[in-house]
């Protein structure tokens, strides 16, 4: 297994979360000390189809009304399969909105990377941490012609996006910024996001290797099949010629 | 051997073999419900997708991946307003079918009734085709029109052979390559003047083609065409030129090159972006062409073993196979069995190199799609090897059939 731990480091000054109730008026949005929400990335299992599990801890003192969206950017190594999440998601708690149709059979280099909106059910105020794991599935690449019998997949971390009633308009929000992106995975309507950023500016992304053909044996291989086919075939004439129906 | 003689009973038989694939419905069922390892194939989902599309009032080909003609998804609309298992339930149905069929052949071309059903036992109590539909693989629908087909031909009704062969061609398009040995079974035969048996004038091509000219060929070409190109018509009016792509057009160009039994599946896949592709990809399409040909030729006379020839050397020298293209050829191999002249132990040990070339290949395979190692290389010399095992037995079973004449003529000495 192969996993990265990601802390997430809220400064005091300007923040997401608007706790403690306001008087209705605009407050800024203070970042009570102690919350510290934290996010890790691992993949699961081996070969051509893994788990990428992403745990999310926002802390025990998360207002009832926050929500949460993690958006993933896949390079078009890997595809996720539409069909199998739709079956997936009632028993797994959460919702996914693709950016683009998904083709499941073309090679990598005949398509493009895209994004996936992820949007957890339940948020806050649970002690629980937030777990959603999504199936991806590796595609097959162009044969290798350097000897590399392996090519390395790159997998960027999840950008997480947390949303609450009581915190709009955001002010003051440095370092966070604020994003529109859609409100549900039903993508009706439009909602203004705060990304969280990473303090970790280095952060290592995953990676997988997924095997590809040998493009230097190419001759060897066109030759071999050819052969043996055609034995087969001289055969199997010879055989129906010299037994024919009695 | 009492029971197995119980068993193969005529009002057991059949009730018995449709009782244990419902139950493995009803087991397919829970299975999906409890455990992670789903019993339902991807494909049952696919179709269930598509046929949701249609009562929406929209193309089934909306549903990615669907390759099938639009009469599939039509028939498992009850899926949406009845029940989701109404698919699997048809199938099972075909399937008992298609067992019928076998048994109602082998009777008409001479077997005895009592062999006849021990031969369809085979199909009816074998735990693949069982598998195959209670899992909602729709292959069981095809095979029951192919061997509806076969038993008209045999029972001397050409037009609902004709019109059951434009249904089938129309589902999927590998039952066109029976064309050539029904048009040279249904030809005139022509008598030879003075015995001689060379004589290449000018007049033996054009009294070669003149003998497709009559008509029964005639009769059965209109009836089947007529069906065949009502259909697509009606579906081309109705979805346009993507029902034409992924029914048909995807099937005859499709080079899949992801891992699959195919002997060709490692050359197509490396040379996939070469100026060689469409090149090899011809000389892929020969040994199966000529393969047909001289089948059809040799033995068009006995129309089933000709079709499970036909259907074997398809399957095997394909660009592109998967086990469920086997089925195809496994429900014509009843119909050839009673005329093997193999012992029980022969029959048998084919049946096991058969299996055992399916995993020595599924082995490498299982490694490289969910160990990652790379093991391209010994799938492709598993996948030949397959390809050679498959050629053996067909040699051997070749060179073991005989006619119905000749076993009695054997019995009688």
């Amino acid at each position: 297994m192969y996993y990265l731990r990601f802390y997430l480091f809220f400064c005091s000054a300007p923040c997401v979360y608007l706790l403690k109730e306001g008087n209705g008026e605009q407050e800024p949005c203070f970042f009570l000390k102690g919350l510290q929400p934290s996010l890790y990335v691992e993949l699961s299992h081996k070969g051509f189809h893994r788990d990428v599990v992403t745990t999310v801890e926002l802390g025990s003192d998360t207002p009832a009304d926050v929500r949460a969206l993690l958006v993933y950017r896949w390079p078009r190594d890997v595809y996720v399969d539409p069909y199998q999440v739709a079956s997936l998601s009632h028993q797994r708690g959460w919702q996914m909105l693709f950016n683009t149709a998904i083709d499941l059979e073309k090679p990598a280099h005949r398509t493009s990377e895209f994004s996936t909106y992820v949007y957890p059910s339940h948020v806050g105020p649970t002690p629980e941490p937030l777990k959603v794991t999504i199936p991806i599935h590796g595609r097959y690449h162009k044969p290798s012609f350097d000897g590399k019998t392996f090519t390395p997949v790159h997998i960027e971390l999840p950008e997480l996006l947390l949303w609450t009633k009581k915190c709009t308009p955001f002010q003051r929000l440095e370092p966070h910024t604020v994003l529109d992106a859609p409100c549900t995975a039903s993508n009706t309507s439009i909602c203004s996001w705060v990304k969280i950023q990473h303090p970790n500016k280095n952060s290592v992304p995953m990676s997988l290797h997924l095997p590809v053909g040998d493009g230097s044996t190419v001759r060897l291989i066109c030759t071999g099949t050819l052969v043996v086919t055609l034995i087969c075939c001289v055969v199997l004439c010879h055989s129906m010629l010299k037994h024919p129906l009695r | 051997l009492r029971l197995l003689s119980a068993l193969t009973e005529k009002r057991v038989l059949f009730p018995v073999s449709f009782v244990v694939r419902l139950a493995l419905v009803v087991y397919g069922d829970y299975q999906d419900r409890n455990m992670v390892v789903k019993y339902t194939d991807i494909d049952y989902h696919v179709f269930t997708d598509a046929a949701r599309f249609i009562t929406e009032g929209q193309s089934p080909y909306n549903r990615s991946t669907y390759r099938y003609t639009p009469l599939l998804a039509w028939l498992l609309t009850p899926n949406i307003y009845l029940t989701v298992v109404f698919g699997k339930l048809l199938f099972i149905v075909c399937d008992v079918l298609s067992g019928l069929l076998i048994y109602k052949l082998l009777c008409l071309r001479g077997v005895g009734c009592q062999t006849a059903r021990y031969v369809s036992s085979l199909w009816l109590l074998n735990p693949l085709p069982m598998g195959v539909s209670s899992r909602g693989n729709a292959e069981s629908i095809l095979s029951a029109l192919v061997l509806g087909t076969l038993l008209c031909m045999e029972g001397k009704r050409l037009t609902w052979a004709a019109a059951l062969y434009g249904l089938s061609v129309h589902m999927k398009i590998y039952p066109v390559t029976y064309a050539l040995p029904i048009a040279l079974s249904l030809r005139s035969s022509h008598t030879e003047t003075n015995g001689t048996t060379q004589s290449w004038t000018w007049r033996t091509p054009v009294a070669f083609v003149g003998s497709f000219l009559n008509s029964k060929l005639i009769l059965f070409a209109s009836v089947a065409g007529g069906v065949f190109f009502t259909l697509t018509a009606l579906f081309y009016y109705m979805y346009g030129w993507v029902f034409l792509h992924e029914t048909y057009f995807y099937h005859l160009t499709r080079r899949d090159i992801r891992h699959n039994f195919s002997p060709y599946f490692y050359m197509l896949y490396l040379t996939a972006d070469s100026r060689w592709s469409q090149a090899l990809g011809l000389a892929a399409f020969l040994p199966q062409l000529i393969l047909l040909l001289v089948s059809s030729w040799t033995f068009h006379p006995d129309l089933a073993f000709t079709c499970f020839l036909h259907t074997a050397v398809f399957v095997s020298f394909n660009k592109v196979c998967t086990s469920q293209y086997f089925m195809w050829y496994l429900s014509l191999l009843p119909l050839v069995i009673p005329h093997l002249t193999l012992s029980v132990k022969q029959g048998l040990g084919l049946l096991l190199l058969w299996f055992a070339g399916q995993a020595v290949w599924l082995a490498p395979a299982y490694f490289l799609e969910f160990e990652c190692y790379n093991t391209f290389f010994l799938i492709w010399l598993a996948g030949l090897f397959f390809l050679v095992i498959n050629s053996f037995i067909l040699v051997q079973l070749i060179a073991h059939y005989r006619s119905r004449k000749s076993l009695e003529r054997q019995k009688a000495e």
